[in-house]
C-alpha cells in the first residue's frame, strides 16, 4: 500500500488522467481509480470530495448533475481545456520523478 | 437501506455554505454511499457487512467537514471576499442611495413660501426622514447577504455599514481638500455645520443599520453556533 503523502500528490494526475477517458460521477471515479492502480489508490470521502472541489475551484475540471438511465441524478465530473493542459505537465512531472527515484534506487541497491 | 442522505446531514450539517451548495454536497455524497453500499450487494455481501463496509469510507466526518469547507470556500479568497463584503456592501449602497433618489422624486413635494422657517425642516422631514427609517431594513440586508455567504463579524460589520462610507470619506477627505482649494468654502464654513452633516450623514445613518444589521448578524451567528461551526 503507498503511503498517504504520496497518495495526495498522484491523486490529483489519478482523477485527471481517468476523466480524459470521460466524465464519471464520484463513486464510479473513485471505483476506476481503485481498479486501474489494483487497489494501491483507494479514496474515502474525506480524501475524493475535498480534493474534487478543489479541482474544481481551480477549474480543471467541471461537475454537472446529470439523471441516469435509471433515474438516479448523480454528479458527473469532466475534464476542462484547463484540466487537459494541466494533465500533460503533471505527468511529465510524476514520470520524471518516477525515473528519478528508480535510477536512486538501482544506484542503493549496486 | 440505511437513510445514507439523511446520515450525511447528521454529519455535515455545519457546513457554512449557502443552503443550496449546502445541499448539493449531501446529495453528491450520499449518492457516494449509496452506489458503494449497493455495488457491495451485488458482489454478494450481506447488508449488514456492506453497510459496514460503505460506512468505512466516510471514517472521518471531521475531516471531510473541513475539507469541504476549505476546498469550497477558502481555497477561493477572491470569490469569497466578493460574496461576503463587496457584493454586499454595494448591493446596500445602491439601494440606500437609490431610495434618496426616489423619496427626492416621487416624495411628497409641499408648498413652502420662501421666508417660512419651514425652508430648514421641509427637505429633513420630507426626504430624509423617510429615508432614514429605511436604512434599518438595508443594513439588515448587508447582514444578511454578507452572513449567509459566511463572513466574518467583522465583516458582516462593514458590510452592514458600507453606505455611510462614501459620506465618511466626504466629510474625512473630500471636505478638507475642498477647505484648502477652494476659497468660498475656506471663507463660509461653519464649524457646526461641518458637524451637523458628519452627524446627519455619517453617525444617524450608521446607528440605522446597525439597528437592522445587528440583529440580523446576531441570528446568523447564533444558527452557526447551533450548527457547531466556530463564528469568526
Amino acid at each position: 500500500m503507498i503511503g498517504s503523502g504520496i497518495k495526495r500528490g498522484t491523486a490529483e494526475l489519478a482523477v485527471l488522467s481517468v476523466l480524459q477517458d470521460g466524465p464519471l460521477h464520484g463513486y464510479e471515479l473513485a471505483r476506476r481509480i481503485e481498479q486501474q492502480t489494483n487497489g494501491a489508490l483507494r479514496f474515502t470521502l474525506a480524501a475524493l470530495y475535498p480534493m474534487l472541489y478543489r479541482m474544481e475551484q481551480q477549474r480543471w475540471i467541471r461537475g454537472t448533475w446529470e439523471t441516469s438511465a435509471n433515474g438516479r441524478r448523480r454528479r458527473c465530473y469532466r475534464l476542462t481545456p484547463v484540466g487537459k493542459k494541466k494533465l500533460s505537465p503533471l505527468q511529465r512531472e510524476w514520470a520524471e520523478l518516477f525515473r528519478a527515484l528508480q535510477r536512486l534506487t538501482k544506484v542503493a541497491h549496486a | 437501506m440505511p437513510n445514507w442522505q439523511k446520515l450525511v446531514r447528521e454529519h455535515l450539517s455545519g457546513l457554512a455554505l449557502h443552503s443550496s451548495e449546502r445541499e448539493e454536497v449531501h446529495s453528491e455524497l450520499a449518492a457516494h454511499l449509496e452506489d458503494a453500499y449497493e455495488s457491495l450487494l451485488g458482489e454478494g455481501v450481506s447488508e449488514p457487512e456492506a453497510a459496514k463496509r460503505t460506512l468505512c469510507l466516510a471514517d472521518d466526518w471531521q475531516e471531510l467537514r473541513r475539507g469541504i469547507q476549505k476546498a469550497k470556500v477558502e481555497e477561493n479568497p477572491m470569490t469569497k471576499r466578493v460574496s461576503q463584503f463587496w457584493l454586499p456592501g454595494f448591493l446596500s449602497l445602491l439601494l440606500s442611495m437609490s431610495l434618496l433618489m426616489l423619496i427626492q422624486f416621487f416624495g411628497p413635494k409641499p408648498f413652502i413660501p420662501s421666508r417660512s422657517s419651514w425652508t430648514m425642516i421641509a427637505p429633513l422631514a420630507v426626504i430624509y426622514i423617510p429615508w432614514f427609517l429605511l436604512l434599518p431594513l438595508i443594513g439588515a440586508m448587508g447582514a444578511y447577504l454578507s452572513g449567509r455567504a459566511g463572513a466574518s463579524r467583522r465583516l458582516v460589520l462593514l458590510s452592514i455599514l458600507f453606505p455611510v462610507l462614501p459620506y465618511l470619506t466626504f466629510f474625512l477627505i473630500g471636505f478638507p481638500i475642498a477647505l484648502i482649494v477652494e476659497e468660498h468654502v475656506t471663507h463660509n464654513i461653519m464649524f457646526g455645520a461641518f458637524l451637523a452633516g458628519l452627524v446627519a450623514w455619517v453617525f444617524l445613518p450608521a446607528v440605522a443599520l446597525l439597528a437592522g444589521g445587528l440583529p440580523m448578524q446576531f441570528y446568523f451567528s447564533r444558527r452557526l453556533t447551533q450548527r457547531g461551526v466556530p463564528s469568526v
